[in-house]
């Protein structure tokens, strides 16, 4: 018994040694100097040892963007004498920017889809940027509108997203249909096992829904005589909304589009093969191609007699922090990404996404076409994310009812009630 | 039952080596206060230094005398769990009197500093001007915008200017400056700042704009350029408004809903609110909006459930294993035991992740293997019968761990007593381990509850609170509290933390009541025991 | 506990061979049965992690239990870093569980003993309290908590966020986590038994440290399992706190993968659950030697 108690304890002790280790070790790492005491450097003055310590400008990505971002922002660095950190927030980065930012911990420039700005600005987390006076001669013009709230520019944008069509050519002889109806019936000709991928989920996806809300007529907010989103004209409920809830539901009975499939199975069941269509972002071409489908991508199909689709661009843009510590840098780093594409094309191969700059978008056509075809998809066809905070309260309402219909709920009540709950809490 | 007087620890006398350790202790204790205190201070970190102080008032009592002996054994771990969990939660029963959320973080002078700042208007066709700094005398980060002037180099005909946040700009005397590379690189009677000082005291600098005419001026673009612009919002404190210099329109502080903003005569208001006091409004919101109250009462009733349902069936079935597994005859315990334990391991976000691709209706594994049909997270009843499966998987081995643990630390010569008289392997376990036992778990099944009270995951990323029935947006019907907390707190739509610390503090209370009936239960197990 | 234990061992246990079929199945064969049972609903999730793991793929819809394919790319991805200083985390993840754990404990424990042995006013109160605390939905208060490391880190910054010590320090909040589970083995242990060591002239501590404690291995062995697994597995409090790539665990390393693409990283945090696992399954391995405490106690061999 002793023996074993002693041998116990002996764990404890290598515990306890291990938690020395731990305080030598991350100490090394957080901190450059002195602080191997606990409670570190009293008297060491403002500049706080935190894990930027000595990085003089700090950028938070999500994991995707930051290993494509890392190591061009470090030669940016370099070039310019400066120490460049970039970090990946595992959950939220929006929130967790927000929330850092307020506390004065955050990072000097964020990354992140434009709709995220409206949130953003009232927040007050983040700056103004100046655009270059020649950004309209560069730049699609769908990013700078992206980019554009309460008529200021808030971000440089870097890359378009929209969804497109893609058509697996083995499972269907018609790879760019030009009404939803067609790609119907060629997916069911096909044989496959589902006609369509599209992300529906038990709790909806609105986003991936969009081109086909549009098309029957729907829309979320009506625009002021500005231009500018306007939060007391809700669509949602609306007739075009109530038409499209019943093309959805006709598609859920016809089994095209389903609950069952989900952003966790999408993308897959088309590199599987299992599906003869995919409706789906620049995101999934890599992995098609790595799962050597034969493949064509093309404009989402709107209903026969109805309106065209307009899926979403989402435009993802390099925000300045508003409480930043090296806000100076931040900006200067801002204005030379915003000045040229060089950045952008280094970031390119780790993260393929179709660039906003005109002149790169032509170099990279030439290894690339299909992120040019995206890119020409979203300057034409698509309609940016509304920015506005009341876009919040959409997705969840908005992407519930369309899973309910699309299950079997009756469109025009289960529309109408979603309408109401979004303009309940938009006030 | 023993006699319930403390036992008289109290009046032995401390050995020698003790009162040395003892001694040192509290020498430490007083230094490292002592040396942090006035950091505290110096910071304004009130928070921490109360904790502090009272942590060393506290471990002085404590420590000091040879009475109190249950404090000194609780002291440790009570330190952290009231500096980490109670303080919060009082900071959050604090919050849930504020408007606390998104566009409302911050205080009003930052609301109005984000608000003007942002309102830069770039002038068209201006161009950029490479920016220079300088200061007289030596850098010290002064935080006086006066104390800096600036240069600036016009990129297409060179000129040279020079001004500060009080002079306008006007064009700088050539033999005082040198320019190099298109830049202002010295001037007479100035130290020029590098980049990284500029950085330095861009906080300073940012808002600074120097004049170039009644309404334009230039502005620092990071810490090379500065681009000329006009601020179209103002705030003029003596009326508390904030004025548009273009359309004229006049901003005045009003009431929208429980918060205030910046609105002007139309009613549009300015997106930046702050953080403000109102009341008891989250508290009358909870328990007067008929949708959210009800949904909240029905939410409770099922975390209930779940709780008590996924508490009950891991520990039947990790005992129920335990107990089989426990035979001493049994070849491959150690396997067994091993192998059972293998769900725990994995991180419970990988499994929730797997799990709930299982249930997918078309596509998943268990429709799949069983030639089922079922639409799991599409029915209510099945998607709460599909979480307490999962949980049931994710927990089992937890409650076979322990009682295994338990089965050992039970005298095996209990065991044996109860056999030679005569009762069977059957009888012996029901009458002798099975008594033992429950006083060894009761608390942990009690713990156990509390946990899975709070199982935020179990929920989260496995159903997401789903399914919503048609026409109903604020509980799904696998939705625990906390889930339906968390998405008002940080969820889909804006994040309004005060409500939902509202709801917390709400959920707080009536687990307070339940707990008092815990209190008669724990109170007749000590009876048992 | 002082009772010699071999004696109770039984010298003549009939090896199962050597029964009748029918009698051992209705001794030991049944238990294999149910042990089995119980082994497939166990692994059959984590047979399809695995699954995943060496599927080169890595997508959900293409794995399934039994691998097709197979391959060790998604492990290679994680241990050459391209995806984040995966062996860095390793170690931040040992170095965080290893003092959590070992803390919680032994606070626990400590604590259990005044609860246990000791009759003070607010004891019942004290033991509830601590309940009601640990069903306050945290979640909400880690704002709270996030304001007050970022104050603290003001203080002392080798304790402020983004740093391993502070996020150390804010997971011992849950020191006291342990105690309703320690306390109920407390209770078992015989009262007399101190009682007795009282009256030859122990003190409170030697009490505890020389009669309680050893009585109690199997039981503390099990709790650090646990406490290490649960350590292990925060990514909410983790994925605030930690940003930097150097001091992140790995739980909140690969939920930032998986919050990047659920559907096609499924591969290469499938590889890492299962490095995950392995010190876990080799940390209860090797205390099963205390946790099968009670019948081998004084024998020479575990």
């Amino acid at each position: 018994m002793l023996i074993r108690r002693k041998s116990f304890l002996a764990l404890g002790a290598v515990g306890a040694s291990a938690a020395l280790l731990a305080a030598c070790s991350s100490s090394d790492s957080s901190s450059s100097s002195d602080s191997s005491d606990a409670g570190g450097s009293s008297d060491g003055g403002g500049d706080a040892p935190k894990a930027d310590a000595n990085a003089d400008l700090v950028i938070w990505a999500d994991e995707a963007k930051a290993t494509a971002l890392k190591a061009p922002a470090e030669k940016w660095g370099s070039e310019n004498g400066l120490k460049v950190a970039v970090q990946t927030v595992a959950n939220d980065l929006q929130t967790s920017f927000v929330t850092a930012d307020q506390a004065g911990n955050g990072p000097d420039i964020v990354m992140g889809a434009h709709d995220w700005i409206g949130n953003l600005v009232q927040n007050g987390a983040i700056s103004t940027v100046q655009l270059p006076a020649d950004a309209k001669d560069t730049t699609l013009s769908v990013a700078l509108d992206a980019m554009q709230y309460n008529g200021q520019t808030y971000g440089v944008p870097y890359a378009v997203e929209t969804l497109v069509l893609f058509a697996n050519k083995k499972l269907t002889d018609t790879p760019e249909p030009k009404t939803f109806e067609e790609l119907v019936e060629a997916g069911k000709a096909g044989g496959a096992d589902a006609v369509l991928s599209l992300p529906v989920g038990e709790q909806g996806d609105a986003y991936h829904m969009e081109p086909l809300y549009t098309s029957a007529g729907g829309y979320l907010f009506g625009k002021d005589s500005k231009g500018q989103y306007d939060s007391k004209d809700v669509g949602v409920g609306k007739e075009g909304s109530i038409a499209a809830a019943e093309k959805m539901k006709e598609l859920g009975k016809q089994g095209v589009l389903k609950t069952s499939i989900t952003g966790d199975n999408a993308i897959s069941l088309f590199t599987d093969g299992k599906a003869a269509y995919l409706i789906s972002g620049p995101w999934a071409i890599a992995d098609i191609k790595t799962a050597k489908i034969d493949f064509t991508l093309s404009a989402v199909p709107g209903f026969e007699g109805m309106d065209k689709a307009v899926p979403f661009a989402g435009v993802n843009g390099f925000y300045a922090a508003a409480h930043g510590k090296n806000a100076g840098n931040a900006q200067t780093f801002l204005s030379d990404v915003a000045g040229t594409a060089d950045l952008a094309k280094a970031m390119f191969p780790k993260n393929e996404l179709p660039p906003v700059n005109k002149e790169l978008q032509k170099e990279l056509a030439v290894d690339n076409p299909e992120m040019a075809k995206v890119a020409e998809l979203a300057e034409k066809n698509a309609d940016p994310m509304p920015a506005i905070p009341a876009m919040a309260e959409v997705w969840t309402p908005l992407g519930q009812a369309e899973a309910n219909i699309i299950g079997g709920a009756d469109p025009k009540k289960t529309m109408t009630s979603a309408g109401k709950q979004i303009s309940s809490k938009v006030s | 039952m023993t006699s319930t007087k403390a036992p008289g620890h109290a009046t032995r006398s401390s050995t020698a080596p003790g009162l040395v350790l003892r001694i040192l202790l509290l020498g430490a204790v007083l230094a490292v206060t002592v040396w942090i205190v006035p950091v505290m201070i110096g910071q304004r970190q009130w928070l921490w230094l109360a904790v502090t102080v009272l942590a060393a008032l506290g471990i002085f009592v404590l420590y000091s005398t040879r009475r109190l002996v249950p404090g000194k054994y609780i002291f440790p771990g009570t330190f952290f769990l009231v500096v980490f969990l109670i303080v919060p939660i009082v900071l959050t029963v604090g919050y849930s009197f504020t408007n606390f959320g998104d566009a409302k973080r911050g205080t009003k002078d930052e609301a109005i500093a984000s608000i003007t700042s942002n309102s830069v208007q770039q002038t068209a066709n201006s161009r950029r001007q490479a920016l220079s700094v300088g200061v007289t005398g030596g850098f010290t980060a002064s935080e006086d915008p006066a104390d800096y002037t600036f240069f600036f180099v016009d990129p297409d005909d060179h000129s040279v200017r020079e001004g500060s946040s009080t002079q306008a700009a006007t064009a700088a005397d050539p033999d005082s400056i040198t320019v190099t590379d298109g830049r202002v690189s010295a001037a007479d009677g100035f130290t020029i700042l590098t980049a990284k000082q500029v950085n330095e005291v861009y906080g300073t600098l940012k808002d600074v704009g120097v004049e170039t005419s009644d309404t334009t001026a230039l502005r620092p673009q990071g810490t090379t350029q500065a681009f000329e612009g006009t601020k179209t919002l103002r705030y003029d404190a003596a009326s508390d408004t904030i004025t548009d210099s273009i359309s004229g329109a006049v901003y005045s502080v009003k009431k929208v809903g429980t918060s205030e903003y910046f609105v002007d005569a139309d009613g549009n208001r300015l997106p930046q609110s702050w953080l403000q006091g109102v009341g008891a409004a989250n508290y009358v919101r909870l328990f007067t909006d008929s949708s959210i109250g009800s949904q909240f009462l029905r939410a409770f009733g099922w975390t209930l459930v779940f709780a008590a349902g996924s508490v009950l069936l891991t520990f039947l079935v990790g005992f129920a294993l335990a107990l089989v597994l426990n035979d001493e005859r049994l070849r491959g315990r150690r396997i067994y035991r091993s192998v059972l334990l293998m769900p725990y391991a994995v991180p419970g976000f990988i499994s929730l992740l797997v799990w709930s691709n299982f249930y997918n209706r078309d596509y998943g594994l268990i429709n799949q293997t069983l030639h089922l049909h079922l639409d799991w997270f599409g029915d209510p009843t099945l998607a709460k019968a599909a979480v307490l499966l999962t949980n049931l998987w994710m927990g089992f081995p937890y409650m076979f761990i322990i009682s295994t643990g338990a089965l050992q630390s039970i005298p095996k010569d209990v065991l044996e007593a109860a056999r030679m008289d005569g009762a069977s392997r059957l009888q012996a376990t029901l009458k002798v381990v099975m008594p033992l036992l429950l006083v060894a778990v009761s608390p942990l099944l009690v713990a156990s509850f509390a946990f899975n009270f709070n199982n935020f995951n179990a929920i989260e990323l496995l159903t997401g609170g789903g399914p919503f029935p048609a026409d109903q947006y604020t509980r799904g019907a696998t939705d625990i509290i906390i889930s339906m907390v968390y998405r008002a707190a940080f969820g889909g739509s804006g994040a309004d933390f005060g409500f939902a610390s509202a709801m917390s503090v709400a959920l707080f209370v009536l687990t307070g009541i339940l707990a008092a009936v815990q209190f008669r239960f724990t109170a007749r197990l000590e009876d048992i025991s | 506990m002082t009772t010699p234990q071999h004696t109770s061992r039984r010298t003549a246990e009939p090896t199962p061979r050597r029964m009748p079929l029918g009698r051992w199945f209705a001794e030991i064969g049944w238990r294999h049965l149910v042990g089995f049972l119980a082994v497939v609903f166990a692994v059959f999730p984590i047979l399809f992690v695995l699954s995943a793991s060496v599927n080169p793929l890595g997508t959900v819809s293409s794995t399934g239990i039994i691998p097709k394919a197979f391959s060790l790319e998604h492990y290679r991805t994680l241990l050459s870093g391209e995806k984040g200083p995966f062996l860095r985390w390793y170690l931040n993840t040992i170095i965080v569980c290893v003092v959590v754990s070992v803390a919680q404990v032994a606070l626990s424990v400590l604590a259990s003993y005044a609860f246990s042995r000791f009759r003070f006013t607010g004891r019942r109160a004290g033991m509830l309290t601590l309940l009601l605390i640990m069903m306050f939905p945290a979640i909400l208060s880690m704002i709270a908590v996030y304001s007050m490391i970022s104050g603290l880190g003001k203080i002392a910054p080798m304790l402020g966020l983004d740093t391993l010590p502070g996020y150390i320090i804010v997971m011992l909040g849950g020191s006291l986590g342990q105690v309703w589970l320690i306390k109920g083995f407390f209770d078992t242990v015989p009262r007399e038994l101190d009682e007795a060591a009282i009256i030859d002239g122990a003190s409170h501590w030697q009490v505890f440290s020389r009669i309680l404690l050893p009585s109690l291995v199997p039981i503390l062995a099990t709790t650090l399992v646990l406490s290490v697994v649960g350590v292990m597995s925060d990514f909410l409090l983790g994925s605030i706190f930690l940003t930097g790539d150097d001091h992140k665990t790995l739980a909140v390393g690969l939920y930032g993968m998986l919050s990047g693409d659920r559907s096609n990283n499924l591969g290469v945090f499938a590889a890492g659950s299962v490095m995950i696992m392995v010190p876990v399954i080799v940390l209860y391995q090797f205390l099963q030697r205390y946790i099968v405490g009670g019948s081998t106690a004084g024998a020479v061999k575990g």
